[in-house]
């Protein structure tokens, strides 16, 4: 006979009654919930990160080309309801004007002019200084006629708003004087002071006539900008390239990328928290569904029937879960939404369906993935334990089950984090730990025998009524096995939860002190080392700030084959090849990098190179590779001895690639520093300037403060993610002390009726619950220690700090709540009388 | 002489036929023979009681002659079909609707109504009348009006009619009960007893029980008596 739907339904409709589908449905709910909240929240919180990294490139989405972009993309974006501004991008000398005369040489500046048509910028605003010197964004457009100049220029060439200035065949008029306009994105080294002017001048000022190198771009915002980059993509054609911030801007590409991780990682333990809520809810239900097993083979079901009609039973429980856990992830992200809604400048943007999806299909995962293995067990219930009750229960299906519910575990982290290693660490983790914690709870068991059989306790001083609690453990051993791992798990997660929040975010955070340089100096010339160094500020350590030669040498041989933009695939690779690289040197490894492939070279070696890993996977170049560099026409040709990382959120002047000083001196070079001026010192800058007027001074301290914000919100959202996860593994813990409750509550009853005290009872409920939790809490601890130690050294790749702190709260709190929970659950048999419990 | 009727040859096949059957589990390193070549024949109709001290394999002979357990040596038939050879899907399909139980404890699923649970045969079996069956039987057994209580609202005695309702409402051409009384206090057990054998009667089952009680034993048509899992009388 086939499955019954009817009955299925009725059997589900009807268990909901009991105890044990409720709490195998909540464990499930909260699942789906924790990882559904986590999920969508997270990527509201992602894209609200999006959308202010996006300001630094002015618009949603950038797309720029060597030659003028075709109308067709414009269409493409205006048809998707998106506002676009196109620009031209190249650099020009600027003269100032003064009684309609243009001034003498010297003020004269190379500047980076950008003109441009339409709104400008579409995302973020120009500043201004007010009164005050205080910078106040504005809203304006460019003028035919008028120019906005940027600080510097205007300070270079001693001009203010209303003053002219010569711009190719023109002589517009300063509209305005700004501060910063938002776009920072492009490379520091190149950055030039900015001039703005309006598209429609470009062609009476002449400055662009055949051959003059300008780039041409097209800026894009609106909801459906991402859908437009994604569409285009493909398409573009050779010279075109889609600008991100990531791309451009390595520092914020870095700190986008952790706070993806960290939230991210918030979201695999509520995993974590969920597999071991739901391993125990099932264990206690499938129990239950033993009788029902036994009378259907009794009555007549096949095995097959048997299996399909349990079968269908969980599928709609977990459907029922899954659409209670769905409602509560949108009630909770919500609420955590509305909680940080201070934190972000404008509303966190509405998150896709795609998280609800996946918290939706976490449901039937997990369930299936745990309960497949004892189901096909229930199925064969052997028909005869309707007369003997006392045969075993079912197996719960050996190393089958265990890989089963490893790969539903890895099926959910890899749908959380998509990062295979993540997954891997995770499941391995998971595995790990319930082979542990056997164990462990084996050599308990083992101990407690010897304790409690040969009355050893006794002797030792311990009541008798502890050797009967300590020997139900040992009774019920594969529960305490279980029991124990699946609480050393919650508390596992649960310390690593608060040890990620707090150490390792903080890692993470000092890693950008608020003393870190915000201030850049470009083209030192080797003359001007010594006039500028002594304007600078000097080290917190008192010691000169340290100056780096610059080379600049453009990529002509590899392995003595030349080497030109076509010989490779990759956009970013032709544009490498196609400019000069910047090479310094460095006696030794500077901070904030570190070696990855071979070694750093000694510093009287000559032809040999550190490079960067990220770029040398872009050009495909390997360790002893020799390179050759085309130095002012001058060949140098260098063998690649070590391979980087760089850790480019450190604010500090990284280089690609770096050579001994000996190789390096006799080179035409020029000299950068970078050093932190605070934001009151409004002095220094010019001073250099007007010592050194070829120095170019960049200001990143608006960038950085950029990034800092996002790294402080990133925080603020983590506080309330964990407080989230947190919750959900308190519900955890519980419900993994009430998994034998029942077995607990008959056998005090039993006691009771033979004439057990209150006292004993109570003496005996602690012996055990104290074991259960102290057993608990030293592994969680021990697992948590393994936990983050990979986690801080794997993935997030931060200094592993040692908190004794956390892991001795953590334990106390395990072992406390596992008694407080354990005592809540079995109180209520001591003020009921026997009969009752043991009729139940 | 007259040639025997295809009915009275039909009526010759015994409804359960034993064959030298035993069951041996393994204890420790030794073995335990709990039943030890038990023949026994249970002609259509009749109703037999399996008596015996604890442990000496009442239970156990039971769950073999019901098909829920297999022997280790000899064969059981049921009208004639020999179900030792059987697999357990085939032996699952043969027991639907053809066989029912009652139980010492009832066996009945808390969670499930009265009706709901004597409806679980009938819907196992695929019948589509499964609710106008069980509520009909239900009101045969006397609990007309309890059909949507749930088994822990009833007494042990409904427990057990809503159970007996359970084991005839598919009609089947055996019933086996372990200790049926057991459970229950003396008048409630006499009244539980009473009910099985009316229906018993009324619907032409064989019935096999086992019990402790020796009154319960005497008003069936044989008893079988078994001492360290052997027939003695």
């Amino acid at each position: 006979m086939s499955v019954v739907p009817r009955l299925i339904v009725r059997f589900v409709r009807r268990e909901l009654r009991t105890a044990e589908a409720r709490i195998l449905v909540l464990a499930l709910a909260v699942a789906v919930a924790s990882v559904g909240a986590v999920a969508m929240f997270s990527e509201r919180v992602k894209a609200a990160f999006a959308n202010q990294a996006n300001v630094l490139l002015g618009a949603d989405v950038m797309i720029s080309g060597d030659r003028p972009l075709p109308e067709s993309l414009i269409a493409e974006a205006t048809a998707r309801g998106l506002r676009t501004t196109l620009s031209t991008r190249f650099g020009s000398m600027v003269a100032a004007v003064r009684n309609d005369a243009v001034a003498p040489a010297g003020d004269t500046a190379l500047s980076d002019v950008k003109a441009i048509s339409g709104d400008y910028p579409l995302r973020g605003a120009l500043e201004k200084r007010n009164a005050a010197g205080e910078r106040v964004p504005f809203v304006a457009s460019v003028h035919p006629g008028e120019v906005f100049v940027d600080e510097r220029l205007a300070a270079r060439l001693r001009v203010k708003a209303g003053d002219r200035i010569e711009l190719g065949k023109l002589k517009p008029r300063v509209a305005q004087v700004f501060a910063e306009e938002p776009e920072v994105a492009g490379s520091f080294l190149s950055a030039s002071p900015k001039v703005l002017m309006s598209d429609a001048d470009v062609a009476a000022s002449e400055l662009l006539g055949p051959g003059s190198r300008a780039t041409y771009r097209l800026q894009v915002a609106g909801d459906r900008a991402q859908e437009f980059a994604e569409a285009i993509k493909p398409r573009l054609g050779p010279g075109q390239r889609l600008e991100t911030v990531r791309e451009l801007r390595p520092e914020v590409r870095s700190t986008l990328e952790r706070s993806e991780q960290f939230l991210g990682l918030a979201a695999s333990f509520s995993v974590f928290l969920a597999v071991v809520a739901i391993v125990l809810a099932l264990r206690r239900y499938l129990k239950r569904e033993i009788d029902t097993a036994t009378l259907f083979r009794t009555l007549g079901a096949g095995q097959r029937q048997t299996f399909l009609h349990f079968l269908g039973q969980f599928f709609v429980l977990a459907l029922i879960a899954c659409v209670l856990g769905v409602l509560l992830a949108f009630v909770a992200q919500a609420l955590l939404a509305w909680a940080v809604r201070g934190l972000f400048a404008s509303t966190l943007p509405p998150a896709g369906w795609l998280p609800l999806g996946k918290a939706f299909a976490t449901g039937p995962i997990l369930l299936l993935g745990f309960a497949l293995p004892p189901l096909v067990a229930l199925a064969a219930t052997p028909p005869v334990r309707a007369l003997r009750r006392e045969l075993p229960a079912v197996n719960g299906g050996g190393v089958f089950a265990v890989l089963l519910g490893a790969i539903a575990v890895l099926a959910v982290v890899l749908m959380q984090s998509q990062d295979l290693q993540t997954g891997a660490i995770f499941v391995g983790g998971l595995i790990a730990l319930v082979g542990l914690a056997t164990g462990f709870a084996a050599l308990l068991l083992w101990a407690i025998r010897r304790l409690v059989r040969h009355g050893r306790l006794g002797k030792l001083g311990g009541p008798q009524s502890w050797a009967y609690g300590l020997a139900n453990l040992d009774r019920r051993r594969l529960s305490t096995a279980l029991q124990i791992a699946c609480l050393g798990l919650g508390v596992t997660t649960l310390i690593a939860v608060g040890f990620v929040r707090t150490d390792l975010f903080s890692a993470w955070q000092k890693s950008l002190p608020p003393d870190a340089p915000n201030r850049f100096l470009i083209n030192i010339q080797p003359d001007q080392i010594e006039s500028v160094r002594t304007l600078l500020p000097k080290t917190a350590d008192g010691k000169p700030i340290a100056l780096y030669p610059m080379v600049r040498g453009r990529l002509v041989a590899v392995n003595d084959k030349a080497v030109s933009p076509k010989d490779y695939a990759d956009e970013r690779a032709k544009r490498l090849v196609d400019r000069e690289f910047n090479l310094s040197a460095a006696e030794a490894l500077p901070p904030a990098n570190k070696i990855v492939a071979g070694e750093y070279f000694a510093a009287t070696d000559r032809g040999v190179m550190s490079i960067e890993d990220g770029i040398a996977a872009t050009l495909g170049l390997k360790l002893g590779d020799r390179v050759t560099f085309d130095v002012a026409g001058e060949a140098l040709e260098v063998r690649i001895t070590s391979l980087r990382k760089v850790e480019w959120d450190s604010f500090r002047v990284n280089f690609f690639a770096l050579l001994p000083e000996p190789t390096v001196a006799p080179l035409p070079k020029s000299y950068i520093t970078a050093f932190h001026l605070p934001g009151s010192d409004s002095k220094t800058l010019p001073t250099i300037v007007n010592v050194a007027p070829n120095v170019l001074a960049i200001d990143v301290s608006e960038i950085m403060g950029r990034v800092r914000a996002i790294v402080d919100q990133v925080a603020r959202a983590l506080e309330f993610v964990f407080a989230f996860t947190l919750l959900a593994g308190l519900l955890t813990l519980y419900t993994a002390v009430v998994a034998t409750q029942d077995e607990r509550r008959y056998d005090t009853a039993l006691i009771r009726t033979l004439g057990g005290t209150r006292r004993q009872i109570v003496a005996s409920l602690i012996a055990e619950f104290s074991a259960l939790g102290g057993a608990a809490g030293l592994l969680g601890v021990a697992g948590a220690i393994a936990l983050t130690w990979t986690l801080a050294t794997r993935i997030l790749k931060i200094d592993f700090v040692a908190s004794p702190s956390v892991w001795i709260s953590g334990f106390a709190l395990a072992t406390g709540l596992t008694m407080l929970a354990g005592w809540l659950g079995t109180r209520s048999v001591l003020n009921t009388p026997p009969i009752q419990v043991l009729r139940e | 002489m007259t040639e025997p009727s295809k009915t009275d040859h039909l009526n010759a096949i015994p409804a359960i036929h034993a064959d030298r059957v035993s069951r041996i589990v393994p204890l420790g390193e030794r073995q335990l023979t709990i039943l030890d070549d038990v023949s026994l024949t249970v002609a259509r109709g009749e109703t037999m009681a399996i008596v015996g001290a604890s442990g000496s394999g009442k239970t156990t002979l039971l769950g073999l002659l019901a098909g829920l357990d297999r022997p280790d040596q000899g064969n059981v038939a049921w009208h004639g079909e020999t179900i030792s050879a059987l697999s357990e899907e085939q032996l699952a399909i043969r027991r639907q609707g053809a066989i029912g139980f009652v139980f010492q404890s009832f066996q009945l699923l808390p969670a499930l109504t009265a009706l709901e649970n004597v409806m679980l045969p009938l819907e196992l079996a695929g019948a589509r009348d499964a609710e106008s069956r069980a509520s009909a039987w239900l009101d045969r057994v006397g609990l007309g009006e309890r059909v949507e209580h749930l088994p822990r609202q009833l007494s042990g005695g409904e427990q057990q009619r809503v159970a007996i309702a359970r084991a005839f409402v598919a009609d089947p051409k055996i019933v086996f009960a372990d200790e049926p009384t057991g459970n229950l206090d003396t008048d409630t057990g006499a009244e539980i007893v009473e009910l099985m054998f009316a229906l018993n009667r009324e619907q032409g089952t064989t019935l096999v029980l086992v019990t402790h009680d020796i009154e319960l034993a005497a008003r069936c048509n044989r008893v079988l008596r078994l001492a360290r899992g052997k027939v003695v009388a």
